[in-house]
């Protein structure tokens, strides 16, 4: 970790949409992962039962809403980018790391830094 | 301890012994003939046919050792008057009552108009003859919620009859269940009536409930009472009809307390798992759910006390409604809330009659 607390991850280039890597933060495993072109960090810990929630599908949220008695609910794909834990498809919002079905469930997050090309994490130190 | 015969108590679920030839007095033609000439007769309320060959597994009065001093049930249809000695043999100050005959709808598969016909004539009918809000006899309307346009015509014909305070939904047999979007026009209609919706579980299919060859009544009523409000409360959850219908007020009926921390439980998990399953809504399903009012009865007060304070406490003692089920054969009566030891004074006058007055403004 540099002294400005910044944790190298690697070079911006080799990330594609949807792709991840590991690293340490302190005592905490943290994945990069990178959707639509953004970057995010989030613990690589699942609240759940501790699986490695950043190695998940990324994709965009899928969401509902109610149009009219009678009507199907329209479901359609929101902006809001999420990744899904593999063990058992709890699923956060990149953003802010909560749980799409209840926000008082959350994974903390990092601030992901680019400079010159380089992908650094945050560490808040 | 409160004295039930000091205190106003509200009886959620007494269920009038209606009979097929009483209500077919009511009913338009063609119903109102084929009734009379269909043998029927007093039949319905009569268990005499199904007790030893049963449409239902066994006998309800489990071969004669359940007897009903203040009713007629189950021999001869009910005569109004006994509801009222029966209110007064349990200290009820106020009762709703519900159809016996229309919990057996859901083994209707016809495509015909027996069930619209039925629940349009037994509105009429116990309005003629049976409900007298002055006294404290109220109703729930019968809700043939399969046919959208008679369930509507049932809701603007009660909407000004001061005796009817509610719409009924017997939920067993009902498919799809009672989420799906088919209904939307029952609940709004329902919401702007600030009408609640009492989902009332029932024995129909209960023979062969999930699959065939139970032997005992012990079996199919246990499981089967039990899973028609299982799985409509999952629908009704799911599909987000709280979230669609917010005003609207939610009972259901009969399947007493303690399934409810389990089944929430059990849906919260794969809420967890699957949200985008359940779309409308914003939290776990529990929290709608806990929102939803519940009858007591039959409660299960042989059950360990710690089991039954959690359940009070999970739905919350302004969400459950007394209910006797009087006459029917595992009725409860006011003293089962009356002796819970966890309640205090303020929560057994909430349970046996605030919390229904709020809800249903009797």
């Amino acid at each position: 970790m540099s002294a400005d607390g910044l944790v190298e991850v690697g070079p911006a280039e080799e990330f594609d949409d949807g792709d991840h890597a590991l690293v340490e933060v302190g005592r905490a495993e943290v994945g990069v992962i990178k959707a639509e072109g953004e970057f995010y960090a989030l613990r690589n810990q699942c609240p759940h039962d501790g699986g490695p929630v950043c190695k998940g599908n990324v994709q965009r949220e899928l969401v509902g809403e109610f149009t009219g008695t009678g009507e199907r609910v329209d479901q359609h794909y929101s902006d809001n980018c999420i990744v899904s834990c593999p063990w058992h498809g709890w699923s956060f919002e990149l953003e802010t790391g909560e749980h799409i079905g209840d926000d008082r469930i959350r994974v903390p997050t990092y601030d992901v830094v680019v400079e010159d090309g380089v992908v650094y994490v945050d560490s808040g130190e | 301890m409160i004295d039930a015969s000091e205190t106003r108590v509200v009886d959620c679920d007494w269920h009038y012994q209606d009979s097929f030839k009483e209500v077919a007095e009511y009913m338009p033609e063609p119903w109102n003939t084929k009734y009379q000439n269909s043998n029927w007769d007093d039949a319905g309320v009569k268990q005499n046919l199904s007790s030893f060959f049963p449409t239902s597994t066994g006998d309800r009065q489990n071969y004669g050792k359940v007897l009903r001093e203040h009713s007629n049930y189950p021999d001869e249809p009910e005569e109004p008057e006994r509801v009222r000695e029966g209110m007064d043999f349990l200290d009820i100050d106020v009762s709703l009552q519900i159809s016996h005959l229309i919990l057996a709808m859901g083994g209707v598969n016809a495509d015909d108009e027996r069930i619209q016909a039925f629940t349009e004539a037994y509105v009429e009918y116990m309005l003629a003859e049976v409900l007298d809000p002055d006294d404290g006899v109220y109703g729930l309307a019968p809700i043939p919620y399969g046919d959208i346009d008679a369930s509507l015509r049932i809701l603007d014909r009660v909407e000004d009859e001061e005796a009817f305070v509610g719409a009924c939904f017997v939920t067993a047999g009902a498919s799809p269940p009672l989420g799906n979007r088919k209904y939307d026009p029952i609940y709004e209609r329902c919401e702007k009536m600030d009408y609640p919706v009492v989902y009332h579980t029932g024995g129909s299919g209960l023979d062969e409930y999930v699959r065939a060859g139970y032997q005992e009544m012990i079996e199919t009523h246990t499981l089967g009472f039990l899973e028609s409000n299982m799985s409509q409360i999952v629908s009704v959850a799911c599909q987000g009809v709280p979230e669609k219908y917010p005003d609207l007020d939610i009972v259901f009926m009969e399947s007493g307390v303690t399934y409810i921390p389990g089944l929430v439980s059990r849906l919260d998990e794969e809420y967890l798992k699957r949200p985008e399953e359940a779309p409308l809504l914003d939290t776990r399903p529990s929290e709608y759910i806990t929102d939803f009012y519940f009858g007591t009865q039959p409660l299960e007060i042989s059950a360990r006390n710690d089991l039954l304070e959690l359940c009070f406490d999970m739905i919350g003692t302004d969400r459950l409604l007394y209910a006797s089920d009087y006459p029917h054969w595992d009725f409860d009566s006011p003293s089962i809330i009356n002796d819970l030891p966890m309640l205090d004074d303020d929560d057994r006058r909430a349970i046996l009659a605030g919390n229904a007055m709020e809800v249903f403004g009797v």
